[in-house]
């Protein structure tokens, strides 16, 4: 069906002449959107000299995706799916078709032949998820990849064919990752997408890089690579036209006519002739990712490894999209009860997979795990742009190259293990009274920290170390005392303030000794009851 | 022969040759602000790069105020790492609240502190293995609960690692007890003088001062 769809805006510079720009007779399809021409073919521009498109599309064609989606593994396996109520095969793999098992036939005279026989009903969103799957990983290859039809997949590799070495290699490289994930495939290449369409699925392993060449390539197809309804097909056939030569052969309005306007645009399409934009497939901006085991495991170092593998998995999915988070969160699925959550966050963002590994296992190390495992699945926070610095060189100093790493990062390890509250950054107010006179703050927090004037402690004595909670002391005939009797050294200093709060001070703070030498600061109340506390010691 | 000569200082310059006195260690260590302690150390101040353990029976009496012109000093902007930023100054599992006050006026840099108050003993040592060996932080002073042999070769080893000075401060009790630490100080209050006594020291002499308190 033709529809309108938004060009991309590298398509639009360069396409071929946009239908409306010749003057001839328009007309209106069903859809009411499409005028074109049909008294002749709209002259590509530059029809007579040989051209080399600038666009180049990669067709991945997957015949056997019903039966790969489901059963990744080699055996005798075939995919059946209901029709009218009985269950026929769809598919059936190399050992089932040697058994004679034959796609049509109902699955009770599939396993008469083959008893054996492992049948799966077919899944389509098994299938949805395997080509999902397989476009991610085509990102890789292209910025433009496109879901062509529910079992092809279409890539622009113009632009990269410099990059990944040439035509040549881009398709071995291809070709081998695609069997290594198990999938077969039938690729073909041409600068229109649906030549490229038709070509890998009529299984031809074509290479066409001359817009001119398409027609010819295209001339001995079978109408049956089209994916056009059956009953147009069969209407062709009865007239004698099965080829997609005997189609471009045709008039062109008679043709339009009489099997369509729709068809029609497709062949201008595939020749080139006419603009045929895709829309580009992204991958979601958001990381998940599962790990399912056969069986539950509580052994920790496997454990460990998913958790490795799964971090690199995320690492190369924004690797990908030049992106970075700063938390991720693993959830530990267990058969019986909820599943065991751990967060992980960091102070900047980050996608390293050993870097997110060396978080994991200090707090992996604490984890309590209640049951075995069944599966591990990993989620990215929220992802944001992130751009790396180029190293520096050092070839001189040979310790430069030992592990080092910034203040944040080392608080975010001591934070991992020994949480956030425990790792904490000091700070000055401005407050007279001694134990408001400090707080902590969040060392991971900006670390802008106003500069208070501290110069009226100047002339004052003040303990390095402070008690959290002033200690009673006992006392001896009116002497503080702790560990003997105290000698009052200097003082009293006088605190009279926090009237306006609730913890109002009314003190007399001295410095003080004991016979072993130690130097304290202690304070009598003065408002209540006169007793005598320990503060803080001079250190 | 001049070759022999020449041989001979490329022998003594190995660091793997120790010579018993008057060596001349091309590190240089870090002024305490004592002179007389400074020139009983064998570099001249505190060993920077390793472990420095002090040993004491009661907080408060004076191990602090000993420490303090040395951590000012590495406190100053101009006493850059490679990071061109100076270094940090953890403090993991100290006793009380270090008082901020009294830090500013003994010149640390209070912006640049770092206080980790782990859970347990091993907490505490791996937190201060890891400011150690980080590479950020100029110093790392520990108050654990114990200390093996094993743990404080860790110390020393992270401290050389990451180039920090490392002080454990210790009860009075672990005299007896092996450290690999490169010095080792035991402090004794007393009325008129701290008594300070240099246990061990690595390229130095055992000795004792008396600090007027």
């Amino acid at each position: 069906m033709a529809r309108v769809r938004q060009t991309p805006v590298w398509l639009r510079d360069g396409a071929p002449t946009p239908p409306e720009k010749t003057p001839v007779v328009k007309r209106v399809d069903a859809d009411g959107q499409y005028g074109l021409p049909l008294a002749e073919a709209p002259a590509a521009g530059n029809a007579a000299k040989p051209s080399i498109s600038t666009h180049l599309w990669f067709a991945v064609y997957l015949p056997s995706l019903p039966l790969q989606a489901v059963s990744p593994d080699e055996g005798l396996c075939a995919v059946v799916e209901e029709q009218q109520g009985v269950h026929r095969v769809l598919i059936a793999d190399a050992r089932a078709l040697e058994a004679g098992v034959q796609p049509g036939q109902t699955s009770n005279a599939a396993l008469a032949l083959a008893p054996d026989l492992h049948l799966e009903v077919r899944s389509e969103l098994r299938e949805q998820q395997a080509l999902e799957f397989l476009a991610t990983w085509l990102e890789q290859f292209s910025s433009f990849v496109s879901m062509a039809d529910r079992d092809l997949l279409l890539l622009e590799i113009a632009g990269s064919l410099k990059l990944f070495g040439g035509l040549k290699a881009l398709r071995q490289t291809i070709v081998d990752g695609l069997k290594q994930q198990g999938f077969d495939a039938l690729l073909s290449i041409a600068p229109t997408p649906l030549a490229a369409t038709w070509l890998a699925r009529a299984g031809q392993r074509a290479c066409i890089r001359d817009k001119s060449n398409i027609a010819s390539a295209l001339r001995s197809l079978s109408l049956h690579c089209l994916s056009w309804p059956p009953t147009i097909c069969e209407s062709l056939d009865k007239v004698g036209v099965a080829t997609v030569g005997d189609c471009l052969r045709l008039p062109r309005d008679g043709f339009a006519r009489r099997f369509g306007v729709a068809r029609l645009l497709d062949l201008d399409r595939a020749v080139g002739r006419l603009p045929d934009p895709r829309d580009a497939w992204r991958s979601p901006e958001s990381f998940v990712a599962d790990f399912e085991m056969t069986e539950e495991q509580s052994d920790r170092e496997l454990l460990l490894a998913i958790c490795e593998e799964l971090l690199q998995t995320h690492e190369r999915f924004l690797l990908k999209r030049q992106l970075g988070t700063q938390q991720l969160l693993f959830s530990f699925y267990h058969l019986k009860s909820a599943a065991t959550e751990l967060h992980l966050g960091a102070a900047s963002l980050s996608r390293s997979a050993r870097y997110w590994f060396e978080l994991l296992k200090i707090r992996f190390e604490q984890l309590g795990i209640p049951e075995p495992v069944i599966a591990v699945r990993l989620r990215g926070g929220h992802a944001r742009a992130l751009s790396t610095d180029t190293q520096g060189l050092s070839f001189t100093d040979d310790r430069e190259t030992s592990p080092r790493y910034s203040m944040s990062q080392l608080a975010e390890r001591l934070i991992a293990r020994v949480g956030r509250q425990s790792v904490r950054g000091v700070v000055m107010r401005r407050d007279h009274r001694p134990q408001f006179a400090i707080s902590e703050r969040d060392v991971l927090k900006s670390s802008t920290i106003e500069k208070i004037d501290a110069s009226w402690v100047d002339g004052l004595q003040r303990p390095l170390w402070m008690l959290s909670e002033p200690v009673l002391l006992s006392t001896d005939a009116g002497h503080p005392v702790y560990r003997g009797r105290l000698r009052l050294l200097a003082g009293p200093e006088r605190f009279e303030t926090g009237w306006w709060d609730e913890d109002g001070v009314a003190r007399d703070y001295y410095v003080a000794s004991n016979a072993a030498g130690l130097r304290l600061w202690v304070f009598r109340n003065r408002n209540t009851d006169g007793a005598w506390y320990l503060h803080g010691l001079f250190g | 022969m001049p070759t022999d000569s020449a041989s001979l200082e490329q022998l003594l310059a190995n660091p793997r040759v120790w010579r018993g006195r008057g060596q001349s260690s091309k590190r240089c260590g870090l002024s305490s602000g004592y002179d007389v302690l400074d020139r009983h150390l064998p570099e001249g101040g505190w060993p920077q790069q390793a472990l420095t353990e002090i040993l004491i029976e009661d907080y408060g009496i004076g191990e602090l105020k000993l420490l303090m012109p040395a951590l000012a000093r590495l406190s100053l902007a101009d006493q850059a790492t490679e990071h061109n930023e100076p270094g940090w100054i953890a403090w993991v599992a100290p006793p009380f609240q270090p008082y901020a006050p009294a830090l500013q006026k003994f010149g640390i840099d209070l912006s640049r502190m770092l206080i980790v108050r782990p859970r347990d003993n091993t907490e505490v040592l791996w937190s201060a293995e890891q400011a150690l060996s980080s590479g950020t932080c100029a110093a790392v002073l520990l108050w654990p609960d114990s200390l093996d042999d094993q743990s404080s070769r860790r110390l020393q080893l992270a401290a050389e690692k990451g180039r920090s000075w490392g002080i454990a401060f210790r009860p009075l009790s672990a005299r007896s007890q092996p450290s690999a630490a490169a010095l080792r100080i035991e402090l004794q209050p007393g009325v008129n003088a701290t008594r300070l006594h240099i246990l061990k020291s690595r390229g130095g002499r055992p000795a004792v001062i008396h600090f007027p308190t």
